[in-house]
C-alpha cells in the first residue's frame, strides 16, 4: 500500500459509504465553517479594538471642560479644508450629494446615525428641525457667534439661529471651454441653447432637484420658488421633452473634472468653479481658456449651515469646532479651500490675495439678482421633474 | 478498543445527536431576516403611495397598483428596457470572453501555469471595487493616456478614426459596458473552469476513441457535462449586474444611467419609498423573465444536442 497517498480509503459496504461520506463532508464544512468564524471574529476585535479607544477618550473627559476633539461630520464634498481639520482635531466626513438625500438618511437613521454634525443648506432646516433632527443651539457656547456679519445671520428659515450657524454662501452659474463653445453664453437662456447645440451631449448638470428645474425657471423669469401648476408642467415638459437628451452627466462637482476635459459646459456652483481653474492652473494648463460666468438675469443664492444633531454624542467637541471655524483666521483658510464667502466679519480684507477672488466676493448689483430658493407645495413636482429627465437622459 | 466503544449506550448516542437542520439554522434566521422579511416589505410598499413631508413613510391606507402604472408608463420603462439590454449584452460577452479562458485553464495549462492564471485572475480583487471602477475613469477620460496615445500617431492606419480627437467614451453606456465585462468577468470564468476541470479526461477520450471529432466531442460531451456549471455562471453575472447601480453611477453620466440608480434616487432624493419598490419589484420580475427565457432557451438546446446525437443510447 501507498502510505504515502493522504487519502484516506475505507472499504465498506455501499450504504454505509453514503453515511460516512456525509459524515466527512459534514466535517470539512464545519472546518471551513470555524475559520471563516475565526477570521469573522479578527475582523470584529479589530473594529472594536477601535471603537474601544474612541470610547475610553470620551469618558476620560469626567471633567467637565474636557473632551475628545473627535467629530462625525455629514457634509457636502470637498467643502473642508483637510488641514485646517486636522489642526482642529479628529474628524471623520461622511459625503452627501442633495439635502434630500442627508435628510432622508438623517430620518431613516433615526437618533442612530452617529453624525454629530451636519450641513443642510439653509432652506431645509425647517424640515430637519421639524422631525425633530436638531440640537438647539446654545450661543453662550460659541463666543465667536459675534464674528458673524450680521447679514447671514437671523435668515427667514431659522429666525434667531435657532439651529443653525452660517458656513458659507454661494451662487450658481456656469463654466465652460471657449475651444469648443464658441458662443459667449451670457444668460442662463444662452446658456440652455448652446447645450442644445454646440456642447449637446457635452453638458453637465448639477445632481440637485432645484438647480435642474432653476435651469428653466431663471432662463425664463419665473421665480424659482413658484408653485403654480401651470409654471412647474412647463418646466417638466421643456425640461423633459427638449434638455434631457443633451445632458451627458449630472455632476455637483464638475470643477474636479476640468482637467479631464469631461464637460464642453457646466452648470456650477462658484468655489467649485473656482477649484477646478485653480487645479487647472496647478497642472500648468491655461485657466483662460475656460469661461465662468454668474448666472443673469437672476440665479441662486444658498447657504449652507453647521448643525449639531439632537442624537450627537460629541456636543462638546461640536461646540467647541463651530467657535473655532468662526475664529477669523481659520475661516479664512476654510474660505481659500472651497472658494465660497464665510460670512464673517472682515474676512474679505483678509482673502485680499487669494486666486480668482471675484469668484469667491461678489459686488451689490450681482448680489442683488439673487434669490433664496425654498421648500414648498412644488418640491414633490420639482423632484419629479429631476426623476423624468435623469430617466429620459438615461432611456 | 471494542469493549470501550461498546460501553457507550447507542440509545444515549441517537438522543444526544442533533439534528439534521440545527447547521442550517444561523443562515436561515440570516435569510429570513434580512432578506425575505426587506423583500416582502418592499413588495408591500409598492402598492402604497408617498407620504409627502415624512420621507420613507408609506400611505397603505389604499393600496393599489398605481405606481406599476407610472412604472410602466413614465419614462422608467425606456430605462428598464436599456438596463436589460446592458445586462444581457454584458452578460454574453462575459460568456464569450470566460469560455475560451476556462477551456484552457481546465485543459490546455500545465498545473504550474494553471496557478499562475489563477493567481492572476484573483490579483485584482485586492483591490476595492469602487476603486477599480474608478479606476476606468482614468483610463477613458478625453485626456487620459489612451485617448493621449491614439492621437499620438504612434499608432496602426486603422486608428485614424480614433485621431480626430479626444475619445468620447466616458459618461456613455459604452463606458458602463466595458467595465461591467471586466467587473464581472471572474464571475463567469471560476464557475466555467470548475464545470469544465469537472469533465473527466477519460470520457472526452472515450467520445474520440467512438469516431467523434473535436467539435463534435465539444458540443456533445464537454458542453453537456459543463452545462450546469455554464448556468451558474450565467445567473451569477446576470442577477446582481442587472441590480448593479455603482458601475453606471460611477462612469454612466447621464447616458449610461441604469434602473438601479433610479431606485435609490427615489428612496434618496425623491424621498419615495413607494415608487423606489415598485421599480425594485418591477426589476425583480425583469430578471425572473430573462431568466425563464434563459431557461427555455437551454431546455430547447439540449433537445438538440440530444435530438442530433450520432449513438442512441438505448436503456435496458
Amino acid at each position: 500500500m501507498n502510505h504515502s497517498d493522504d487519502t484516506t480509503r475505507i472499504l465498506i459496504s455501499k450504504q454505509a459509504a453514503q453515511r460516512v461520506a456525509a459524515t466527512i463532508n459534514r466535517r470539512r464544512f464545519l472546518a471551513l465553517g470555524g475559520g471563516a468564524a475565526a477570521l469573522a471574529a479578527l475582523a470584529a476585535c479589530g473594529s472594536s479594538s477601535s471603537s474601544n479607544t474612541n470610547a475610553s477618550q470620551n469618558s476620560g473627559g469626567t471633567e467637565p471642560k474636557k473632551f475628545a476633539k473627535n467629530l462625525n461630520m455629514f457634509t457636502w464634498a470637498e467643502y473642508d479644508d483637510p488641514d485646517l481639520l486636522k489642526s482642529w482635531g479628529n474628524i471623520s466626513l461622511t459625503i452627501f450629494n442633495s439635502n434630500e438625500e442627508a435628510i432622508q438618511k438623517l430620518v431613516q437613521g433615526g437618533g442612530s446615525s452617529g453624525f454629530d454634525m451636519v450641513v443642510p443648506t439653509g432652506v431645509y432646516i425647517p424640515q430637519l428641525a421639524k422631525a425633530g433632527m436638531l440640537a438647539e443651539l446654545d450661543k453662550t457656547r460659541i463666543p465667536n457667534f459675534s464674528n458673524l456679519d450680521p447679514a447671514y445671520a437671523n435668515q427667514t428659515w431659522d429666525p434667531g439661529n435657532k439651529y443653525s450657524v452660517c458656513k458659507n454662501w454661494g451662487t450658481t452659474g456656469w463654466i465652460y471651454d471657449t475651444t469648443i463653445v464658441k458662443t459667449e453664453i451670457k444668460t442662463w437662456a444662452d446658456f440652455i441653447k448652446v447645450a442644445q447645440t454646440e456642447a449637446s451631449g457635452k453638458t453637465s448638470v448639477i445632481d440637485t432637484p432645484p438647480n435642474l428645474a432653476g435651469i428653466y425657471f431663471w432662463a425664463n423669469g419665473i421665480d424659482w420658488t413658484t408653485e403654480k401648476t401651470e409654471d412647474l408642467d412647463a418646466c417638466a415638459k421643456f425640461m423633459v421633452n427638449e434638455f434631457a437628451q443633451h445632458i451627458k452627466a449630472f455632476d455637483s462637482y464638475p470643477g474636479v473634472n476640468l482637467t479631464t476635459g469631461s464637460y464642453a459646459l457646466s452648470q456650477v456652483w462658484n468655489g467649485d468653479a473656482r477649484q477646478g481653474l485653480l487645479s487647472v492652473k496647478e497642472a500648468k494648463d491655461d485657466p483662460s481658456r475656460y469661461k465662468w460666468g454668474i448666472g443673469t438675469p437672476v440665479t441662486e443664492l444658498w447657504m449652507d449651515n453647521w448643525c449639531i444633531l439632537k442624537s450627537a454624542k460629541n456636543v462638546d467637541a461640536a461646540y467647541d469646532f463651530i467657535n473655532f471655524i468662526l475664529d477669523p483666521a481659520n475661516s479664512v483658510k476654510d474660505l481659500n479651500f472651497h472658494g465660497y464667502n464665510t460670512g464673517i466679519k472682515g474676512v474679505d480684507a483678509l482673502a485680499a490675495d487669494i486666486d480668482f477672488k471675484d469668484m469667491v466676493f461678489f459686488d451689490d448689483a450681482q448680489v442683488a439678482t439673487m434669490r433664496s430658493g425654498a421648500v414648498n407645495s412644488a418640491q414633490e413636482k420639482i423632484v419629479k421633474i429631476y426623476s423624468d429627465v435623469k430617466a429620459k437622459a438615461g432611456g | 478498543m471494542a469493549a470501550t466503544l461498546g460501553a457507550q449506550p447507542r440509545q444515549q448516542r441517537t438522543w444526544l445527536r442533533a439534528p439534521k437542520f440545527l447547521l442550517a439554522i444561523p443562515s436561515f434566521v440570516w435569510y429570513v431576516f434580512l432578506f425575505v422579511v426587506p423583500v416582502c416589505l418592499v413588495i408591500v410598499n409598492s402598492f402604497g403611495r408617498k407620504v409627502t413631508g415624512s420621507p420613507g413613510k408609506v400611505d397603505l391606507s389604499s393600496p393599489s397598483l398605481d405606481r406599476y402604472h407610472e412604472v410602466v408608463s413614465g419614462s422608467f420603462a425606456s430605462l428598464l428596457k436599456q438596463t436589460m439590454f446592458t445586462s444581457i449584452l454584458g452578460t454574453v460577452l462575459c460568456l464569450l470572453i470566460s469560455l475560451p479562458v476556462a477551456y484552457l485553464l481546465a485543459f490546455k495549462v500545465g498545473p504550474k501555469a494553471k496557478t499562475a492564471v489563477l493567481a492572476l485572475l484573483m490579483v485584482p480583487f485586492f483591490a476595492n471595487f469602487l476603486l477599480r471602477t474608478l479606476a476606468w475613469r482614468i483610463v477613458l477620460q478625453p485626456r487620459g493616456f489612451v485617448s493621449n496615445f491614439l492621437q499620438s500617431g504612434h499608432w496602426f492606419t486603422f486608428g485614424q478614426a480614433l485621431r480626430s480627437g479626444p475619445i468620447q467614451i466616458l459618461d456613455t453606456r459604452t463606458a458602463v459596458q466595458i467595465a461591467i465585462v471586466y467587473n464581472y468577468l471572474p464571475l463567469m470564468i471560476f464557475p466555467l473552469w470548475v464545470a469544465l476541470d469537472r469533465v473527466e479526461l477519460h470520457l472526452r477520450e472515450a467520445s474520440k476513441d467512438l469516431g467523434a471529432n473535436r467539435i463534435r466531442t465539444f458540443l456533445q460531451v464537454t458542453l453537456p457535462l459543463a452545462g450546469p456549471g455554464i448556468v451558474a455562471g450565467l445567473i451569477l453575472v446576470f442577477v446582481p449586474l442587472s441590480g448593479d447601480y455603482v458601475t453606471a453611477a460611477l462612469l454612466g453620466g447621464a447616458k449610461g444611467n441604469m434602473i438601479g440608480a433610479e431606485v435609490a434616487n427615489q428612496y434618496f432624493k425623491a424621498q419615495d419609498a413607494a415608487s423606489g419598490s415598485a421599480i425594485a419589484v418591477s426589476l425583480i420580475i425583469s430578471i425572473l423573465l430573462v431568466l425563464g427565457v434563459l431557461a427555455t432557451c437551454f431546455w430547447f438546446i439540449s433537445k438538440l444536442l440530444k435530438a442530433n446525437r450520432a449513438v442512441a443510447v438505448v436503456a435496458r
